[in-house]
Formats: C-alpha cells, sequence, structure tokens
C-alpha cells in the first residue's frame, strides 16, 4: 500500500523533449548564480553558459567559429581588437542586444574579482551598434579565448547582487528555477537566434558523483557524469559514453639544482636528481603510456606526451617513441647515472636516482597513476617516493619535488603561464622554474602575434623547434602521461549528436543537435 | 536588603535573574565561539584564492586582485574587527562564494535544515520515548532485549552509513523514494504538491530519527524501571492496579518530563547528524554552507553559521534549563544531590 503510493510519486513523469543532466564537476552549480561575470560558463572548460550567448564559439576542430560575433580584426600592433556583431538578437526580455552590452559586460568583468582574467584589458568600447572595441594593455593573441566563453550580459537589466540569481541572457535557454544546492531548470528561448535545440526544458541536477550514478541506476536521469573509476559499471537501459578532453595529467620537475635557494614564498628551490636532464629525458623516453591508459584509465583516454597533443597549437614533432625501457637505461648509463652499490637504485657523484613525487590524495587517478609509474621507473633504476598529500602542503613543495598535475585549458594563454620563466615562482605558474630563453622568445612572439595561425606556429616551436624547447623532444620540462576521458551514462532513448573534440567536460556544448530517439519508451 | 528579598522571594525576580544570567552566558559564549572559529580559519593553511581558481593558471595581476578581494593580506586583527564592528549594526557582510548577503544564505540554507532536523526531532522523541516506555515494563523480557540490541546497534552506527544503506535499497533498488534533493527533478514550484514535499523528506528525516532513537529509548527505560520499583508504584500496586494502566497513570507522568529536556538537550547532536544527511541525500541545508565555508575560507559565512547556530543548541539547552528551574524543580534536585 505504501510502496504503491510511493511509486507512483516517485516516477516523475517526463516528455519526450525533457532533459535531465546530472553532472557533477562539469555543469556543477555556479554558487554565485548564473551570471558569466562571477564564474557561470566562464571556467576555461565550461564552453556553454546556456543561458547567455558568446561572441564566439568553438568548432568541431577547436577552432573559433561565430556566434554573436560576425568578424573580427585585429590592429597592426595587436592592442586593438574590433569585434562587430549580428543586430538581431534579443534578449529574453524583448530588448535588442547591441554592442553597448557587449562593451558593458567586459568592462564590467575586469573589477569582478572572479575566475576571469580580465587584467589584459583596457576597456572596451561601443563604436556602434555593431561594432566593439577592446583596447589590451599588451599585445595577446589568446585573448580570442576570452571573447569565446563570456556570456553577453545586458546592461539594462545587470545588477551584480541579483544578475546570478534571474539571469537574463540571448541564450538558447532561460532560468525558470534554481533551487539552490539541488536543481536548475532551464526552458528554451524561444526567440533564440540560431539553431533552435531539440529539447524545450533541461534540468541540470547538482548531485554529487556517487549520486549522479545512484540517481542513473534508479533511472531518474538521462545523463549522469562519472567518475572514472566507474568505467567498467553498465546500467540497464544506458550507453557508457567516453568524450575526449583536454585534461591532461602530467608529473611536473623542478627544473634548477638545490642551490640552497629559497622560493618567495620561502620554500626550498631545486632538486638534484630532476634538474639533470638525462633522468626526465630517460622517464619520458621508459614510461609506457599505453599501459597508463589500459591500467589506469580502463582505456577511456589517450596517451600524452606534451600536454596539448590534442589541441591544434600542439606539436607532433615535439613527441618522443616510449616504453623504451633499453633506451632509457642506456640515457642514464650515459649521463653517468650506475648503480655501482647494486641496491638497484642509480648514483652519480653520490647523488641517488631518488626524488619524491606528490600527487592529490583525494583523486584515485593520480594516485594510480603516482604508482604505476613509480613501479616502472623502478625498473629503470630511478626510485620514485610518492606522497599523497592536500593541495597547501603539494603547492608548497612543487620547486623541490615532482607533482602530478591535471591541465585542461584549451586556453593557450596557459602554455606561456606554465613555461615562461618570467612566470617563474610569480605565483601558481610555471612550477617546476623553467628558463629557457629560446622558449621564452617563442612564447612571447606567440602571445603578441596578431594572426591565430601565426600564433600557432609559434606556440608550436616553443614545444619543439627542431632543437629545443618545453617538450619531451627538447628539455623534456614535464613528464606528461594520458589525457582522460569523460564519462557519461546517457539513456538509451537520447541522440547526443557529435560532441565536438576535446571539450568532453562539456557535454552540453552541442546541446542544438540532442534529440530523444525512440520516445514510446521514456517513462 | 529589599532587592534581594524581591530576588530570592519573588517567582519573577526568579524568572528575570535566570533571563539576565541566561543573555550574559549566551553573549559570552557568542564572543568565544567567534573569535576560536576565526583564529582556527586564520591558523588553516588554505590557500582561498588556490581553492577558488584550482589548477588554473592566472596571472600574477590577476592573482593580486584576487588575494585583495578574499583579503588574504589584510591583518587578521583588522579582519576581525571590521567584521565585528558590522556584526554590532546587524550586517553579518556578503559571502565570498556566493556572492550576496550572508543573511540571506543563511536563511535559505538554515530553513530547509531547520524542517529536517524538526521533523527528525520529533519522530526520534517519541519513537524513543514509547520504545522506551515498552522496554521498562516488560523489563527482562524478549522485547525489552530487543529493543535493548536495537539501540546499542544505532548508537554504534555512523549516521553517514545508515543513509547510505537506506538510499541504496530504498531508492535505488526498491525505488520508493527519491535519490535525494528537497523538491521533485524538473518540477516548477507551483507544481510542487505538499506530499512531494514529504516524500522527500521522509528518508532523511527517517534516518535521523533512527539514529536518534537510542538515548532516549535507553534513558525512559532506566527511568521506568526506577519509577516502577518505588514505594508509590509498590502502593498502588497493593492497591490492586496493574498493567498497562499503572504504567499510564504512574509512569509515563514521572518520565515524560525529565525524557522531554534530554531531548532538548540533544539539539547539538542533532545538528551534527544533519550535516552528514544532508552530504548523502544531496539536501540542501545549512551543514554543506558550512563545509565550503570552511575549505575555502569564506570567513563571513562562516562566522554566520557558527553564530546561528551557536544561538539554536544555546536555545536547547535553556529550553532543557527552563524546564529544571521552573517546570519541575525536581530534576534540577536529583541532579543536585
Amino acid at each position: 500500500m505504501i510502496s504503491a503510493a510511493a511509486l507512483t510519486l516517485g516516477s516523475t513523469p517526463r516528455d519526450a523533449d525533457e532533459l535531465i543532466v546530472a553532472a557533477a564537476g562539469t555543469y556543477a552549480e555556479p554558487e554565485e548564480g548564473f551570471d558569466p561575470l562571477h564564474g557561470w560558463g566562464c571556467g576555461h572548460m565550461d564552453y556553454e553558459p546556456l543561458i547567455q550567448s558568446t561572441l564566439f564559439k568553438s568548432a568541431d576542430n577547436g577552432s573559433i567559429i561565430n556566434d554573436l560575433a560576425t568578424n573580427y580584426s585585429v590592429s597592426s600592433d595587436g592592442l586593438t581588437w574590433t569585434v562587430n556583431i549580428r543586430n538581431d538578437v534579443k534578449f529574453t526580455d524583448g530588448v535588442p542586444l547591441t554592442a553597448k552590452d557587449v562593451a558593458f559586460t567586459y568592462n564590467t568583468a575586469v573589477g569582478s574579482n572572479s575566475e576571469l582574467d580580465m587584467s589584459n584589458l583596457e576597456n572596451a568600447t561601443a563604436v556602434n551598434n555593431t561594432t566593439v572595441k577592446f583596447k589590451l594593455k599588451e599585445p595577446q593573441s589568446s585573448f580570442i579565448w576570452r571573447l569565446r566563453y563570456v556570456g553577453i550580459v545586458p546592461e539594462h537589466a545587470y545588477q551584480k547582487e541579483t544578475y546570478g540569481q534571474q539571469p537574463i541572457g540571448s541564450g538558447p535557454y532561460k532560468l525558470v528555477q534554481w533551487n539552490k544546492g539541488q536543481q536548475a531548470i532551464l526552458e528554451l528561448n524561444e526567440n533564440y537566434y540560431g539553431k533552435k535545440p531539440y529539447f524545450k526544458k533541461i534540468t541540470l541536477l547538482f548531485l554529487d558523483k556517487d549520486a549522479s550514478f545512484a540517481a542513473a541506476k534508479s533511472g531518474k536521469v538521462d545523463v549522469a557524469g562519472l567518475e572514472n573509476s566507474y568505467a567498467n559499471q553498465s546500467i540497464d537501459g544506458y550507453n557508457l559514453v567516453a568524450l575526449p578532453s583536454s585534461s591532461a595529467n602530467g608529473v611536473s620537475f623542478p627544473m634548477q639544482y638545490d642551490t640552497g635557494k629559497k622560493s618567495l614564498s620561502g620554500e626550498p628551490v631545486g632538486n638534484n636528481v630532476t634538474a639533470d636532464i638525462a633522468i626526465r629525458k630517460a622517464l619520458n623516453v621508459g614510461i609506457n603510456r599505453t599501459a597508463l591508459v589500459e591500467g589506469v584509465l580502463y582505456g577511456k583516454g589517450d596517451v600524452e606526451y606534451t600536454g596539448v597533443d590534442q589541441r591544434s597549437f600542439g606539436n607532433p614533432k615535439a613527441k618522443v617513441n616510449d616504453s623504451n625501457i633499453e633506451g632509457a637505461k642506456k640515457m642514464l648509463e650515459n649521463a653517468g647515472w650506475k648503480d655501482s652499490d647494486g641496491d638497484g637504485i642509480r648514483e652519480k657523484n653520490g647523488t641517488k636516482a631518488e626524488f619524491k613525487l606528490y600527487y592529490n590524495s583525494e583523486d584515485q587517478t593520480r594516485q594510480a597513476l603516482s604508482m604505476a609509474i613509480s613501479e616502472q621507473a623502478k625498473q629503470m633504476g630511478i626510485k620514485i617516493d610518492l606522497i599523497g598529500a592536500n593541495w597547501d602542503e603539494i603547492y608548497a613543495k612543487q620547486y623541490s619535488s615532482a607533482v602530478l598535475y591535471q591541465y585542461s585549458s584549451a586556453d593557450t594563454f596557459s602554455l606561456y603561464m606554465q613555461y615562461h620563466s618570467k612566470e617563474a615562482d610569480s605565483g601558481y605558474n610555471n612550477p617546476g622554474l623553467y628558463n629557457s630563453s629560446v622558449v621564452d622568445g617563442y612564447l612571447e612572439k606567440a602571445l603578441r602575434s596578431t594572426d591565430q595561425s601565426q600564433a600557432t606556429e609559434y606556440w608550436k616551436l616553443a614545444a619543439y623547434d627542431g632543437k629545443t624547447g618545453y617538450g619531451p623532444a627538447g628539455d623534456a620540462t614535464w613528464l606528461w602521461l594520458t589525457t582522460k576521458d569523460y564519462l557519461y551514462m546517457v539513456n538509451k532513448t537520447i541522440d547526443i549528436g557529435t560532441p565536438q573534440n576535446n571539450t568532453g567536460k562539456d557535454i552540453l556544448g552541442n546541446i542544438y543537435e540532442w534529440k530523444r530517439i525512440n520516445e514510446n519508451k521514456t517513462s | 536588603m529589599k532587592y534581594e528579598k524581591l530576588w530570592s522571594f519573588s517567582g519573577n525576580g526568579k524568572l528575570w535573574a535566570f533571563a539576565g544570567k541566561k543573555t550574559l552566558k549566551l553573549i559570552s559564549l557568542l564572543i568565544a565561539v567567534c573569535l576560536v572559529s576565526f583564529w582556527l580559519v586564520e591558523q588553516s593553511p588554505i590557500d582561498p584564492v588556490r581553492a577558488y581558481i584550482g589548477e588554473m593558471s592566472i596571472t600574477p595581476e590577476h592573482k593580486a586582485q584576487l588575494e585583495e578581494y578574499w583579503g588574504v593580506n589584510m591583518p587578521p586583527q583588522e579582519k576581525f574587527l571590521n567584521w565585528a564592528g558590522n556584526i554590532a549594526q546587524g550586517d553579518f557582510g556578503t559571502s565570498l562564494i556566493y556572492r550576496i548577503p550572508v543573511t540571506s544564505v543563511i536563511g535559505e540554507k538554515f530553513t530547509a535544515s531547520l524542517i529536517l532536523m524538526m521533523t527528525s526531532w520529533l519522530i526520534s522523541g517519541i519513537l524513543g520515548f514509547i520504545l522506551g516506555i515498552i522496554a521498562g515494563m516488560k523489563r527482562g523480557t524478549w522485547i525489552d532485549k530487543i529493543i535493548k540490541t536495537y539501540c546499542y546497534m544505532l548508537a554504534a552506527t555512523p549516521t553517514f552509513w545508515l543513509a547510505l544503506v537506506l538510499l541504496m535499497v530504498f531508492s535505488v533498488y526498491l525505488g520508493w523514494f527519491p535519490i535525494g534533493l528537497s523538491v521533485p527533478i524538473g518540477v516548477i514550484s507551483g507544481n510542487v504538491t505538499f506530499l512531494d514535499w514529504l516524500h522527500h523528506l521522509i528518508l532523511p528525516a527517517l534516518t535521523l530519527s533512527l539514529i536518534g532513537v537510542a538515548q532516549i529509548a535507553m534513558f525512559t527505560r532506566e527511568k521506568l524501571t526506577e519509577v516502577l520499583s518505588s514505594d508509590y508504584v509498590l502502593f498502588a500496586k497493593a492497591r490492586g492496579e496493574k498493567g498497562l494502566n499503572l504504567v499510564l497513570r504512574h509512569g509515563i507522568r514521572n518520565v515524560a518530563l525529565p525524557a522531554v529536556t534530554l531531548q532538548f538537550l540533544g539539539f547539538s547532536e542533532l545538528f551534527g547528524g544533519a550535516v552528514l544527511v544532508e552530504q548523502v541525500f544531496s539536501y540542501p541545508g545549512i551543514g554543506q554552507a558550512a563545509v565550503a565555508a570552511g575549505l575555502r575560507s569564506d570567513v563571513p559565512l562562516l562566522l554566520g553559521i557558527v553564530l546561528v547556530s551557536a544561538v539554536f543548541v544555546f536555545c536547547g539547552n535553556t529550553i532543557a534549563d527552563i524546564i529544571y528551574e521552573f517546570v519541575d524543580p525536581r530534576i534540577k534536585q536529583e541532579a543536585d544531590s
């Protein structure tokens, strides 16, 4: 009796054109509200703010295409970007979207104290209704990414304290209800200027990953984001979908020798083992990355050599052939690393080939990756001591020990931050304190370039120019390991079209292509 | 002299003295609690900017800007005095994470938690009392043993574990209850019925209630046994009263008040349990907000929550004290002797 009553209550009947998504960590709840200037959709991964529209979008191959923008140009000094926008776009309250709104959005973003880094933007001005000019402090080719993921807000209806609760945008959907800590209900914006999605209503559920899985198991959601450790699970009526991403895991190496120097924050700097290029090269050549993908990621991922292999600005020439233990051993022998005391660990001038590797102990995948490479390194005579720790401890040790990081930025600017010597010890970037004037030069040129394809060439050269570079074929500054896929349980009645490449974290990026097939199967 | 007489002899005066003492206690408690929590947040090694941006690369300029927003480089005493000064004027500040006034965040989250906590508090109180009475009446029989075993087991069960088991059995496998949340998935507020809402409340409230039963049941059982072996019950028995009638007439009356008092003292445990249950059932409450505020150094929000929860627990204790002092002074005498 009770169960019968509960059953009728429990099954929320939903229409075929309603979609329920529980994708923690991807469409996670924006605590600050659905405000692009406070974080909604503006992280480097979340490309589709749904409620707002952006100036540009990504094409399937990762290149930039127009959304609100009709075209753009960059002045020859790289300091002024002019973007023309469509004249047929309206916000959901019926007011037309003009260049003034775009300028307002960016000028407000400058002081928003959010994830959005607009520190290089001097100001934005509307020249007329459809033209907006961005003045930069320094030329920055990666500024295109800032234009890529900031949702445009209406000047007439924006108030920093309240906008996030009741956002008005020009995106494919509008927010109709937000139960904080639980769900957001979006409905189709009937006046949307672009291709209208099939789904009239999307409910974003803010559940953690275990709860998402339980929700899929009980049939309550259409899409559920999964932890990578669930890769071999299956649920009746659901397909396991693995979307390639740009989330690369790699080990950062301290590049300087230990001379007793301290960082700005007073932490020790340098490591006499990892500062030796022979150790770094040997690991890059000796590690079997395919085994890591199979063993740790259950095959749901790809091998990674430069951290940006999958991107258009990745350089295939910077890669090396790996799983070559004999080659690695030879490199070590030639560099003077020999095991003379027979304990299985090589030495050179009294220094043992041994270093510490820190990883975030909360992340099972990172722990498993760390353990696997430590086992593999043993065969080469290199001892890696694993330390699972919290982030605050890890950051304090990053200048003197190896750290297993995950970088998932598609923004070229992160390359500059990761490898430029100017960024060493300036905050959170360039953990190994890498310092190469040649690479600095390429990074400068790439960043200051006014042409995207030219910039791409320089980003590639920074990885390897035939002699040097940050990649494994060059200075081997990192030991990049794998790129993991993002996993989802997707109800079999949903056709998710062809998701964009390498935006696995943003499963709703191509919501325009989604539809429900086999409609009578839904309950 | 005259005043002293008033204090000691007039009931009204006693009430005022009690209220005054309690108010002073509350104020000093709040100040102490705020100072300690603030000191703890300051001592934590967490870098709020890092916690906010994760593993993203940011420029030094941007980092400096965020550090200013989170008050990283502000001297702690300045930060605290700023906050305390505003509080004195009734301004709890703006949450750094949620970017809306702290009072709004607490208002939303605490209401949800309060409903959950109060429901389970009532259920566990009533259920525990009934079980305690039964066990006390049937002392030594198999019913008593079952109830006792049940209570001991529950007392040793972690709340979140029980929550997970209930969730797995009743929501995932049997599908009788929702997998969490306090509202039905994808339903606009206007269409959410009271039954929907109740349906979402049952499982989390049940979890909290089941755990809360143990203490009150065991207490009632002991107390009833005591009463049943007292002289006046012996006398009643001698007059021919027996069974349920005896317990109802002489037992429950004497056991109820101490049990209610104990139940009010359980406010603090209720709070701790609710935090864990909210986590498992994705139930939006004050617990989740407190964890986020602590882990991300949202000082205004954390201190706000600390204040509110301290007042909440204090209220429970005060009600218990009022029962001691005014409603049934016998309890106090017992405790004093």
